[in-house]
């Protein structure tokens, strides 16, 4: 299989940035991966343009985006199509430009994931979120994809006797990176005693899918983030001279059922343990080698569970390394470097970018102060899709 | 011939689908049953459609329960609870909890009914009970 | 103060309000906001507090403060009857106002909720204490409840069940728009206080001097670029 390298890592600020075009958003982080890459100047190397994104037809009232974005960024004649895959539509738009590259299709890929989700209301956004459910089944009653969150935390606590306080300690961590990451949507950092010990605590972090709280599931968030793939053997890597290539070594992904109830096991996230499998397996890498992860924290109750699926921990075991702070930013496995989707923010096509950007700002040395794992070697991101049935898995390592 | 079926009122009841190659139930219905590989035609068409198994009225274990503060566009209410309950025929199914206190592991009973106002339509589903 | 005759014709008779127990109040980021009631002579950091939103038209954030601001002005120079003020104070910095006006014994009137600081719900802290004094403090019935935005209006319709008056409309209806109201009864307040009222008192003395006197913000979120002292 052909070597790829990332050379170009673009990203905007997540938070409310609902006043402006989503296509303009994206093109903004397109430009910063392109200026991160040095080719501005030279962008017509492009050949294949990936967009990410969920909600622009029923959100954004627009369609095509993925053509309207080559124009904002004059990239025509440059092939171009949208890979939607729900909240995973980010890690499969990366994936799908592996394959265009491993292929010998082409030899420059850039992807780029998007969303503005606050220019609607939040009953809107809620609902257009839970459009993901299955329709006769799950949607007609008025599940959402927090109502699911809330009922997985609840089996996993009673199963494994994770407590209200380690979903607590897990969301201290995210927001204590997410304030040192100015991409971050909440920079304000929350303590274990304002959101779990005081006695207003019950209030200030108030239930919404019992036992999850407000604290424990990730902000409403627009924004847009972009990487530049290229194949390691093509010589058009002279164009990118600027930074060193971070490498994508391990791609996987799987399915598993649409209900959560038909589920044999539903504690059991199949399709990110398939995912994750296939991703060590194309890498010739163990869970052991992996220096630190971006794992898709919708819910934090998530980070637990997928890094347990993955083969972090054993099952039922994370939560001791939770309390040992060994996935904190200078612990033994740093997990979401970056804040997550808890702190950092989740417009939902950008996320599967936002977790590979960033990957390769760690591998590269270039995270902020405070948040920088000391000497990454390999980097994970799982990227989950509707409520774990379409999962993507991605590794990257240091050049 | 006139269906006069059409004009009655709508069966106020949740069915799984029963695959008629080798009998297994499926809540909800595949296109395809994943044992035996026959077909399902909604249509009735080509292949027949499959025959429907009431759910209403059946027993069941609630498996876990969440309380839902944040509903979404179209839901007027404080909060909601819901449910996902394993069916005493093996089946599982999510839907309503209409049990003000609920417990994993408490029995159930499977009741049909309005679940959601939608425009000229009401829909049906589960509102699980205490037994 | 012994006040001029024709003075008093213009003062709108009051009914005596008991005092609002000051509580402090530890937000998620663990800072202390201490919610108490404002005093007339604390008018002027109100004001200059409030001024500056009155030039921010995004989230209704304008009408908001310019009809907050009026209502201040109003309460201190004794122009409209029964009207209470209270804020939430970080060391003394204020990060939000609220205020309402009795309409008689048993009914409450709740005019604004302003919130300066984001991201800590501090809005909805002092919102429910505004509906904790009413009610619980002052022994109300009811309390007539409006909003200038829709988002924010819908939320409390749901949050606290508010019983709906529109057909009671035009003879009970709610005096900023006159719009028909929507109203939170004893018995609501008290179905959703467990998960809306927060607060410790008493207030540690520390803290309770601290939060005074009151500072206005430096910065302002809505407001990017501004800062207080360079004035």
């Amino acid at each position: 299989m052909r070597k790829i390298a990332i050379t170009g890592i673009g990203h905007t600020v997540f938070g409310n940035l609902s006043d402006f075009d989503l296509v303009d958003i994206m093109a903004y982080a397109s430009l910063d991966a392109m200026e991160d890459a040095g080719i501005l100047d030279k962008r017509d190397i492009i050949e294949q343009v990936i967009v990410s994104n969920m909600g622009a037809g029923i959100l954004n009232h627009q369609t095509g985006i993925a053509s309207s974005l080559v124009s904002r960024l004059g990239l025509e004649p440059a092939m171009a199509e949208l890979v939607e895959n729900g909240p995973a539509s980010g890690g499969s738009a990366i994936k799908i430009g592996f394959m265009a590259i491993a292929s010998g299709f082409v030899d420059v890929v850039m992807v780029t994931g998007g969303e503005v989700m606050r220019g609607v209301t939040g009953w809107e956004a809620t609902d257009f979120v839970a459009t993901l459910l299955h329709p006769e089944a799950e949607y007609n009653y008025g599940l959402t994809l927090p109502a699911f969150g809330g009922m997985y935390t609840r089996m996993y606590m009673e199963k494994y006797g994770l407590t209200e306080k380690d979903l607590a300690l897990i969301a201290v961590k995210d927001h204590e990176n997410g304030s040192k990451n100015p991409y971050a949507h909440v920079k304000v950092p929350c303590t274990l005693e304002g959101i779990f010990e005081s006695p207003d605590a019950d209030v200030v972090n108030n239930p919404i899918a019992e036992p999850l709280r407000l604290y424990g599931m990730c902000p409403v968030s627009d924004g847009a983030a972009s990487i530049i793939m290229c194949a390691a053997d093509s010589p058009k890597m002279k164009y990118f001279t600027q930074k060193a290539p971070v490498y994508i070594v391990g791609v996987g992904s799987a399915t598993d059922t649409h209900c959560i109830h038909q589920r044999e096991n539903p504690l059991e996230l199949k399709a990110v343990r398939k995912s994750a499998e296939m991703a060590f397996k194309m890498a010739g890498l163990n869970p052991g080698d992996i220096s630190f992860a971006e794992l898709h924290d919708a819910f934090v109750i998530l980070e637990v569970a997928i890094s347990e699926e993955i083969g972090f921990f054993n099952r039922g075991k994370a939560k001791e390394a939770i309390r040992r702070g060994e996935t904190r930013i200078n612990g033994r496995l740093p997990l979401n470097t970056s804040g997550g989707l808890k702190a950092k923010g989740h417009p939902l096509g950008a996320t599967g970018v936002s977790q590979v950007h960033e990957l390769v700002k760690q591998l590269r040395g270039e995270a902020e102060e405070g948040r920088q794992v000391k000497n990454p070697k390999h980097g994970l991101a799982v990227n989950f899709g509707g409520f774990g049935n379409n999962v993507v898995t991605i590794i990257c390592s240091k050049g | 011939m006139i269906d006069f079926s059409v004009y009655y009122p709508r069966e106020k009841d949740v069915f799984a689908r029963k695959c008629p190659g080798c009998g297994t139930l499926y809540y909800p219905a595949p296109m395809v049953c994943k044992k035996c590989h026959s077909r399902r035609d909604p249509s009735g068409a080509f292949f027949s459609e499959w025959e429907k198994v009431s759910l209403g009225g059946l027993k069941g274990k609630l498996l876990t329960w969440t309380k839902l503060y944040n509903l979404p566009k179209g839901f007027n209410q404080r909060y909601l609870l819901f449910g996902i309950v394993e069916l005493e025929n093996g089946l599982r199914a999510t839907g309503r909890l209409s049990v003000e206190h609920p417990k994993t592991g408490m029995d159930v009973v499977a009741r049909v009914g309005l679940v959601r106002e939608k425009i000229d339509e009401d829909v049906y589903g589960f509102i699980f009970e205490k037994l | 103060m012994i006040v001029n005759e024709l003075e008093q014709k213009l003062r709108p008779p009051e009914i005596p309000l008991k005092p609002y127990p000051p509580k402090v109040i530890t937000l998620a980021n663990g800072e202390r906001m201490v919610v108490r009631e404002a005093t007339r002579d604390e008018t002027g950091v109100l004001l200059e507090t409030v001024y500056p939103l009155v030039g921010v038209p995004k989230d209704f954030y304008d009408i908001v403060a310019a009809r907050l601001y009026a209502e201040i002005l109003g309460w201190y120079r004794h122009r409209v009857a029964n009207e209470f003020v209270l804020v939430g104070a970080i060391d003394g910095e204020i990060v939000g106002i609220v205020n309402s006006r009795l309409v008689d014994e048993k009914i409450g009137m709740s005019l604004h909720t302003l919130t300066i600081k984001r991201g800590l719900r501090i809005g909805a802290q002092l919102f429910a204490a505004k509906m904790e004094y009413h009610i619980e403090i002052l022994g109300q019935n009811e309390v007539w409840i409006v909003a200038e935005s829709p988002i924010g209006f819908r939320r409390w319709m749901i949050e606290y069940g508010l019983e709906n008056r529109e057909h009671l409309y035009p003879e009970v209806r709610h005096e900023l728009g006159g719009v028909p109201t929507y109203v939170l009864t004893r018995e609501l307040y008290f179905a959703v206080k467990d998960l809306k009222v927060s607060g410790q008192r008493p207030v540690p003395e520390k803290l309770l001097e601290g939060s005074r006197p009151l500072t206005p913000p430096e910065e302002y979120p809505q407001i990017p670029g501004y800062k207080r002292s360079k004035k």
